[in-house]
């Protein structure tokens, strides 16, 4: 059924998460065979199956091996080999959250606007690689200013013909419309998975269409403005207030 | 793209000739106009002729008070040059802002003034300098040579070899993007020389690149860009596209004439 947004991790990692601890207890079981102890007393920590009932210790890949092996235990006492699976339905909705911050400038003459500075604040709870988490919320703000300021798909009315049918016309966002991003992050772990993720891959995108144009009517002191706020737009919009230009 | 023969032009007699030649064959420059074109088979010519090896139509040089430009001298080299950034640097930041490094390693001003694209720069900054432009025939002023949207006054067969640039005493040009092509959406080109001021605007106008006369009365009596305020643009001659409508380009005429003239010193 796909990960839907944002579930790979919360969703998907703890499925994976509860796979792993079935097949620790197998593993256990075999460790039991193999050690000639009862299952009871093994333990598993840190890569070695060991027990109270005797000083031998087990690898996890000599547990893995003998599984499918299976010489130590028949197949009535235990079905050999190491595999299992399992199903997570998360008991509610992770709520990553942040506050994204975006100053910029708007020339009154051309309606032109240009990012001055971005500051983004997120709580994604646990991060697996912190560094991809920053490249997310780059891209995610990339896609939002593009949606905020430039991009568009328009058809002529008359014949429905796509006019936007190339990059020539249909504005993407470039390097140079972006300021450095600044990201800080704040870790808060959710509650509701073992593993604490809240998901990262929609903030960025989510939140900068708002903060763009909420900087853009605080610049223009009124709310008439569309997406995507073109120069062309802009330019009009900040014509209903010209004592407020003025007075900048 | 459909298929074609590819001739590789020795000299300028020789691109003639093979012109001349060959059935519906076109002129190769940089090639980014032309390839495009006929990668969405809007165009298909029979054959193309290069003209990337022919060393005459290369170099840049002053020759007294003109600057000369070689018609595949690319943009890149315009940009760089030394010697155009003594006699017109402002020629040299134009060219340094068309398209992107790729476009400009291959893009020549032969090829874009032959093209006259209605958004292109160097159109204008011809038109505003009072350029001559060279061919294998003949000379043509830039007022003559441009005459409406992608047409100029080349004939069948005629090859643009150089142009040559009177230096004035004052030239920038000022340039407004279009968000997603980055083609002028409205430039405009100031020049001062001789007391005498013209004024040229590329991508705004529904002919193409033109000279808008009251500013350069404006400013031949006040070089300023206070002059130029308040100094309209008919609408009604521009183009409206969704990126710009009429009236906004020809707001940002005005707009751009005033940054022109204050970067013109």
């Amino acid at each position: 059924m796909g990960t839907y947004g944002s579930r790979s991790g919360a969703v998907g990692m703890t499925a994976i998460y509860k796979a792993i601890d079935k097949v620790i207890v197998k593993a256990k079981k075999v460790a039991g065979f193999v050690l000639e102890v009862p299952e009871e007393t093994v333990a598993f920590d840190a890569g070695i199956f060991s027990s109270t009932a005797t000083n031998k210790t087990l690898t996890f890949p000599e547990v893995a091996l003998q599984a499918y092996i299976a010489h130590k235990f028949t197949g009535a006492q235990l079905e050999p080999g190491l595999k299992e699976g399992a199903f997570h339905d998360p008991s509610n909705f992770t709520f990553p959250s942040g506050v994204h911050i975006c100053e910029l400038e708007v020339d009154p003459d051309t309606g032109r606007t240009r990012i001055d500075r971005w500051t983004a604040v997120d709580d994604f709870g646990t991060l697996i690689n912190p560094m991809i988490v920053e490249g997310q919320v780059h891209g995610g703000v990339a896609q939002g200013v593009g949606q905020a300021l430039l991009e568009g798909a328009h058809y002529d009315k008359k014949t429905g013909q796509l006019v936007t049918a190339s990059f020539m016309d249909y504005a993407m966002p470039h390097a140079d419309d972006l300021p450095p991003i600044q990201i800080a992050i704040s870790s808060t772990p959710c509650p509701s998975n073992p593993l604490g993720i809240k998901g990262c891959g929609e903030a960025g995108a989510i939140a900068a269409p708002a903060a763009v144009i909420n900087a853009l009517t605080d610049a223009l002191g009124h709310e008439d403005v569309a997406m995507p706020a073109t120069p062309q737009t802009v330019w009009r919009a900040a014509q209903k207030s010209p004592a407020r230009m003025a007075a900048e | 793209m459909y298929t074609f023969e590819y001739l590789r032009a020795q000299s300028v007699a020789d691109a003639a000739k093979l012109l001349a030649s060959k059935p519906d064959a076109k002129l190769l420059a940089g090639g980014h106009t032309l390839i495009p074109t006929m990668k969405l088979r809007l165009a298909a010519p029979k054959a193309l002729v290069d003209l990337s090896r022919v060393a005459e139509l290369k170099g840049i040089d002053k020759k007294g008070n003109a600057l000369v430009i070689g018609a595949m001298t690319t943009h890149a080299e315009v940009a760089d040059s030394a010697v155009v950034k003594s006699s017109i640097p402002g020629l040299a930041l134009l060219a340094g802002m068309i398209g992107d490094p790729h476009v400009r390693h291959r893009g020549t001003i032969g090829g874009s003034i032959a093209n006259n694209d209605p958004s292109a720069d160097y159109p204008a900054a011809l038109m505003a300098l009072g350029a001559t432009i060279g061919t294998n025939k003949r000379e043509i002023k830039a007022d003559a040579f441009f005459t409406g949207l992608f047409s100029t006054a080349l004939q069948d067969g005629e090859i643009v070899t150089r142009i040559s640039f009177p230096v004035p005493t004052k030239f920038a040009y000022s340039k407004f993007p279009n968000p997603a092509s980055r083609y002028a959406l409205v430039g405009v080109a100031v020049a001062q020389a001789g007391g005498a001021a013209r004024v040229a605007v590329t991508g705004a106008g529904n002919n193409g690149v033109f000279r808008q006369a009251a500013m350069e009365a404006a400013l031949g009596k006040d070089w300023s860009a206070a002059a130029v305020r308040g100094i309209a643009t008919d609408a009604g001659k521009m183009v409206s596209d969704i990126h710009g409508d009429a009236a906004y380009r020809a707001h940002l005429i005005g707009v751009m004439a005033r940054r022109a003239v204050a970067a013109a010193g």
